[in-house]
């Protein structure tokens, strides 16, 4: 019993340190944009199985290159040496190129699947959706002023 | 062997931890690393409980017992191990999945009239396979060997196997159906059973399911963070005890095999608070509570099939349960929003352990104006 009493008890202290930790927000605002495209490419289930797969994977692809590049903008300084600022600039270049090849790619395994009409449903459906979450953010600010 | 729960416990948080670490993995040219599995690393502690009743004293080893009750803790985990992806020529994704999972399990059945109580371990760590074919079908592999004894009495262990192979057909993402067998002990015997299971609803809203020979469920999601289900499963095993109180004749036998079974009925209610921890309480009727032992010489023939032979049987009335239970869950994941063989993988995954789902994504009702910034910028292009 005294093990047993161990381990809940370690649990039970990991358990602030976890909460504290989280943060579920992202997954969220990534829940509302997928229910949002759902909504609005109207894609029947056959479609739907096959699609939503490649959708993520593209998906998560996309964030990755986004955030290499975030971090690229964020090690630049005024101060930097020429050296430096050539690495981030083949460094920016680099992300350029792989965000454009990641979305020729999975443009077209998207549009095999879905149709042309589908796939312009699908960019207006995020483009609506990048203005939406805008606006509200906007709506949020100004209700805190 | 390992011996102590405690080196049990060291090795789950190792698991949990270095699960976590090996979730990355190189992406193309890049620096970045994206999440290479699509299950976190989910550990889960159940803890359950039922009042005590009279046995019927007609019996000698009845009158020696007196009466029976039960506490029960229940630690969990699964982490991955090996993701591969595959896209197959009509850009169908596929995957495959390796998790080792754990489950250590100690009963306190309560005999009122025993002068020292027992306490009961069974303990394992096992394989899980899950393919995801990219179509609609999900295979799910999980072989689980385990080890039961009497702690209260440092008896010898006893090595058993519990196994399922299940096939998984999702005909839409509102109706699923599963076939296989498995080797089980939660009917208080060693059972080969056929597998049959049956969903009909979306398994991130309201839905029914039925999984012979493990639960009935009906599942009604009241939000984000809440989830409420009615559902009736067996419970039970088959678990190593001790002869020190002489309860088995046969002189010279160290101890004999005890199983017990249930079917528990009740209400569940599920919070989730963020993406790393979630609470679950539940209550209802413990019916078809019944126990055996059986004595390891009489049953040494049969050593595949079910045991036949007991020297004490029990039907108990049916009591009043309490059962609750934390469930934390590590590490990042690619994205599988929508992806009904994912969600339908997590929920086989999830079946065996009682932990819920908690990977399934949060469905949250309206755009809130307090995201963070991170989460943000991932959605919004960088220059607008």
């Amino acid at each position: 019993v005294k093990h047993w009493r161990d381990i809940v008890l370690a649990v039970l202290l990991l358990l602030p340190m976890l909460t504290l930790a989280q943060n579920g927000k992202g997954d969220r605002v990534e829940a509302l944009r997928v229910a949002f495209i759902n909504k609005h490419v109207r894609l029947t289930e056959q479609e739907a199985g096959r699609f939503w797969p490649v959708y993520n994977e593209y998906h998560d692809k996309l964030k990755l290159i986004k955030r290499e590049l975030r971090q690229v903008y964020r090690r630049y300084h005024e101060q930097a040496g020429e050296e430096v600022l050539r690495d981030l600039y083949q460094a920016e270049q680099q992300s350029r190129r792989a965000e454009l090849d990641v979305h020729t790619a999975y443009s077209e395994k998207i549009r095999g699947i879905i149709g042309y009409q589908k796939y312009l449903r699908l960019r207006v459906a995020e483009e609506n959706f990048r203005r939406e979450l805008l606006k509200t953010i906007r709506e949020g600010a100004g209700q805190d002023d | 062997m390992i011996k102590a729960p405690r080196v049990y416990a060291c090795l789950v948080l190792y698991l949990a931890l270095s699960g976590t670490c090996r979730g990355q993995g190189a992406f193309d040219s890049l620096q970045g690393k994206m999440p290479r599995h699509y299950f976190r690393t989910v550990i889960g502690l159940d803890l359950y409980r039922k009042p005590e009743v009279s046995l019927d004293t007609s019996s000698k080893i009845g009158r020696k017992l007196g009466s029976f009750g039960m506490r029960q803790v229940y630690l969990s985990f699964s982490t991955p191990l090996v993701t591969k992806v595959f896209t197959g020529t009509d850009s169908s994704i596929k995957n495959t999945h390796l998790l080792l999972t754990g489950n250590f399990f100690s009963l306190r059945p309560v005999f009122g009239s025993l002068d020292r109580q027992h306490r009961l371990t069974r303990n394992s760590i096992g394989i899980r396979y899950i393919y995801n074919t990219g179509k609609k079908t999900v295979w799910f592999i999980d072989v689980s060997p385990f080890v039961t004894r009497d702690a209260t009495y440092r008896s010898r262990g006893v090595l058993r196997m519990a196994s399922t192979l299940l096939c998984s057909v999702n005909e839409s993402p509102t109706f699923n159906w599963r076939f296989g067998i498995t080797k089980s002990f939660i009917w208080g015997n060693r059972y080969y059973l056929p597998f049959i299971g049956l969903r009909v609803g979306r398994l991130d809203r309201v839905h029914f399911s039925l999984q012979f020979p493990r639960s009935l469920n009906l599942t009604i999601p009241a939000g984000p963070q809440l989830v409420f289900s009615l559902y009736s499963r067996p419970q039970g095993g088959v678990f190593y005890f001790s002869n020190q109180d002489s309860l088995y004749f046969r002189s010279g036998e160290r101890g004999f095999h005890f199983t017990r079974y249930e079917i528990c009925t009740g209400l569940r209610a599920d919070v989730r608070l963020g993406d790393h921890f979630a609470f679950y309480i539940s209550s209802g009727i413990s019916s078809a509570n019944n126990l055996f032992f059986f004595g390891n010489e009489a049953n040494k023939a049969q050593r595949v099939s079910r045991y036949l032979s007991y020297f004490y049987r029990a039907s108990l009335p049916g009591t009043l349960f309490i059962n609750a239970g934390v469930v934390l869950t590590f590490g990042r994941t690619r994205s599988y929003f929508n992806d009904r063989n994912l969600y339908d993988a997590t929920d086989l995954n999830a079946m065996v352990d009682n932990t819920g789902n908690p990977q399934l994504p949060l469905r949250p009702r309206k755009l809130r104006s307090d995201y963070n910034l991170e989460s943000i910028e991932d959605l919004v292009e960088y220059a607008e």
